[in-house]
């Protein structure tokens, strides 16, 4: 198995997963699991740290198309934050930042979900 | 005088400057939209002029795009207009309308008063400056016009360079896609080998198109067999009925983009967004039908990204087929394996000798078929140096019946040296049959007791196909049916019933079990009880061996070797 981690903290009612490693089309139903527990105990405000993510393939980023439009429906969102360039370049190149928050800092996004709460 | 001259010198200096400044900043600028913001703004401010606009022509429709207008105008930004003379009428770097005595768009109140700047670079028109008159009324100094002229060259060319920047931009990005999705294919086509899963390949196709085409709704209908899977899906707000399955398969060649039509005769289609249906093969055979939404942003999907498609849903079929066949492989494998293993159980059960019994000539066999049927037979001395002669046919194959068959096996065997009659003994077997077997399965059962000092032969038949009986100075038979019912069907009520017939001289008993009578040639003709006694008949005064050799070979005969179950037959003759 190739290394692929998530951890999972609470910050102020947002839920933030923080992956590590190569997301791909071996390690997608890792993230795919934790979004499903995510959602099926409805909470919806998550946050997807990249700081240590290192690559992401297609199916990684199909993971996030699969489950963004349940949370939002809920009314929530997964905001995406700390990506470095190589992995941001991926996102960019297929498009998915006219879709997706995609944030510079994690504190960002809990603060824009804080907003939003209000 | 010098001081003019001064003046003038300042001056001079001045626009000199401002144009190189200008001038820099506007060639080292990427954005037209700076360029072209800048080009009007310093032109409007430098000449006093309250009325200026940018016109930039689009080639495709042959009309002008109003960039940027400023001052007191008659159309807003972003209108479309129509220049009602040709770009290439003019060489003229100015076209005063007025002089040249033509009409022009209404940009601003009384435009043709203005002078048209045009924009251009040495093989393209790009469009053109307007200047309205200015603020005093004054006419523009030679100076002035060098100064607008030249500044629309430099922009010409800052326009032309940002253009091609940006084009350069957008090949640069779309070179980068198609290498991304380049080194997708090869990352999922290596990954695909690596995995057997046929469920995992199928989510791992869902998870790469939805992410490299930025799609929501897809689904993967796969043909296994003839039979019509949905083998991923993501978004869809429910599944297709059986029909709607058979529609969607047979729709698409290749790509295929829905139509009004289509979402009439397939009402799923429609309520799910799906906006095509393509087509996956292995080799040339249809394999698999995906089915795909628009992008999330709405886009349609290009011929590119069903090229994408095409070649990632085409290895994955690979892969999944390859998974199929691997599948029905080792299940191939596993049910020889099991037959094996029942054949081992079932071989174990048969006598491994047939004892000699004084009175009496014994043969048995038992042939199995291709798979493994129940059929059991024993033969067995009694503590009493008497013999126990059994025969049946559990129902079921394969490793159940032979472990079922183990059981009877062993409680006969437990029982043998138990002083009880047949009767009690049968009881008490088919009541442990009852309460330990699932309710489908029983077993027809024949045994009998040989008193060899008496000839005697008492027995009890369970629901087996009757032993039959003949006699050595009789043409009839006697069917040896009388007992109870069928072990395992309930329990015990009523007690099965002891009979008892003798075994003379010349007397032939022969038992067998259904794999004997219900035999099929291949007009699925039965080879029934009557050829049976036919042979038995004829042949009733060879030795036991001779007649059950007799026996298999017109069975044999009849058809053509092709055994459908197990076939098991004693025979027993009074000597």
């Amino acid at each position: 198995m190739k290394n692929f981690d998530i951890n999972q903290r609470e910050i102020e009612q947002v839920q933030v997963l923080d992956i590590s490693g190569e997301l791909d089309a071996h390690t997608a139903s890792k993230l795919e699991d934790s979004l499903k527990t995510l959602i099926d105990k409805k909470k919806n405000k998550i946050i997807v740290n990249c700081r240590n993510l290192e690559y992401i393939a297609s199916a990684g980023l199909g993971v996030f198309m699969a489950y963004i439009e349940d949370v939002r429906g809920m009314g929530g969102d997964i905001k995406l934050t700390n990506m470095n360039d190589k992995v941001y370049n991926v996102f960019d190149l297929l498009g998915f930042p006219t879709l997706y928050d995609i944030l510079d800092d994690e504190e960002e996004a809990i603060e824009q979900f804080n907003n939003s709460a209000q | 005088m010098k001081e003019i001259t001064n003046k003038t010198e300042k001056q001079d200096r001045f626009k000199l400057k401002t144009l190189f400044e200008t001038s820099r900043l506007l060639i080292e600028s990427r954005e037209t939209d700076f360029v072209l913001n800048n080009l009007l703004l310093i032109t409007m401010g430098k000449m006093l002029v309250p009325r200026g606009a940018i016109l930039i022509y689009e080639p495709g429709n042959k009309k002008y795009l109003v960039s940027k207008i400023k001052g007191k105008a008659q159309i807003k930004e972003g209108e479309h207009i129509l220049i009602p003379w040709s770009p290439n009428q003019f060489e003229e770097l100015v076209i005063d309308p007025l002089e040249k005595g033509i009409q022009t768009p209404e940009l601003f109140e009384g435009a043709n008063r203005g002078l048209y700047f045009n924009l251009r670079t040495s093989d393209h028109h790009l469009g053109y400056l307007y200047l309205g008159r200015k603020g005093n009324d004054r006419v523009f100094t030679e100076q002035e016009m060098e100064f607008v002229e030249s500044l629309t060259i430099i922009s010409s060319v800052a326009i032309a360079n940002s253009r091609m920047f940006t084009e350069m931009r957008a090949i640069n990005r779309k070179l980068d896609r198609r290498i991304y999705e380049l080194n997708t294919l090869l990352d999922l086509s290596r990954d695909f080998n690596l995995m057997v899963d046929r469920e995992k390949i199928a989510s791992t196709l869902k998870f790469a198109l939805l992410g490299q085409l930025m799609i929501r709704k897809f689904f993967l209908l796969y043909d296994i067999d003839d039979n019509l899977v949905m083998m991923a899906s993501n978004g869809l707000d429910r599944q297709p009925h059986e029909n709607e399955k058979k529609d969607i398969f047979s729709l698409p060649e290749d790509v295929l983009l829905m139509e009004a039509d289509h979402y009439k005769h397939v009402p799923f289609l429609r309520e799910n967004e799906i906006s095509a249906l393509v087509a996956l093969q292995m080799g040339s055979d249809k394999t698999a039908v995906v089915g795909v939404s628009d992008k999330a942003t709405r886009e349609k999907l290009s011929q590119s990204d069903f090229n994408f498609l095409q070649s990632l849903g085409n290895l994955a079929v690979l892969s999944i087929q390859r998974s199929i066949f691997l599948e029905d492989r080792i299940e191939k494998e596993r049910l020889e394996e099991e037959v094996n293993i029942a054949k081992t159980i079932q071989k174990g059960l048969f006598p491994d000798h047939i004892p000699s019994i004084s009175n009496l000539e014994v043969a048995a066999k038992n042939v199995p078929s291709e798979g493994v049927g129940g059929d059991y037979y024993d033969i067995v001395e009694t503590p009493d140096s008497n013999h126990i002669f059994a025969i049946g046919d559990v129902t079921g194959k394969g490793i159940p019946a032979a472990l079922l068959m183990a059981n009877l096996q062993a409680m006969l065997h437990v029982l043998l040296p138990v002083e009880i009659t047949l009767s009690e003994a049968t009881d008490r077997i088919n009541n442990l049959i009852f309460e330990n077997t699932p309710s489908d399965k029983f077993i027809t059962f024949f045994w009998g007791k040989y008193f060899h000092s008496e000839r005697r032969f008492k027995y009890i038949n369970a629901g087996h196909n009757p032993p039959l009986l003949l006699r050595n100075n009789g043409d009839e038979f006697q069917n040896l049916e009388e007992g109870g019912l069928i072990l395992g069907a309930m329990a015990t009520i009523a007690p099965y019933v002891e009979t008892e017939v003798e075994i003379e001289k010349g007397d032939v008993v022969v038992f067998f079990t259904d794999g004997v009578t219900e035999t099929f040639n291949r007009h699925e003709v039965e080879y029934d009880e009557k050829r049976l006694k036919a042979v038995i008949a004829e042949q009733k005064h060879q030795n036991a061996d001779k007649i059950l050799n007799a026996i298999l070979n017109d069975v044999n005969a009849f058809s053509d070797g092709k055994l459908s179950d197990d076939l098991t037959l004693i025979v027993v003759k009074g000597v």
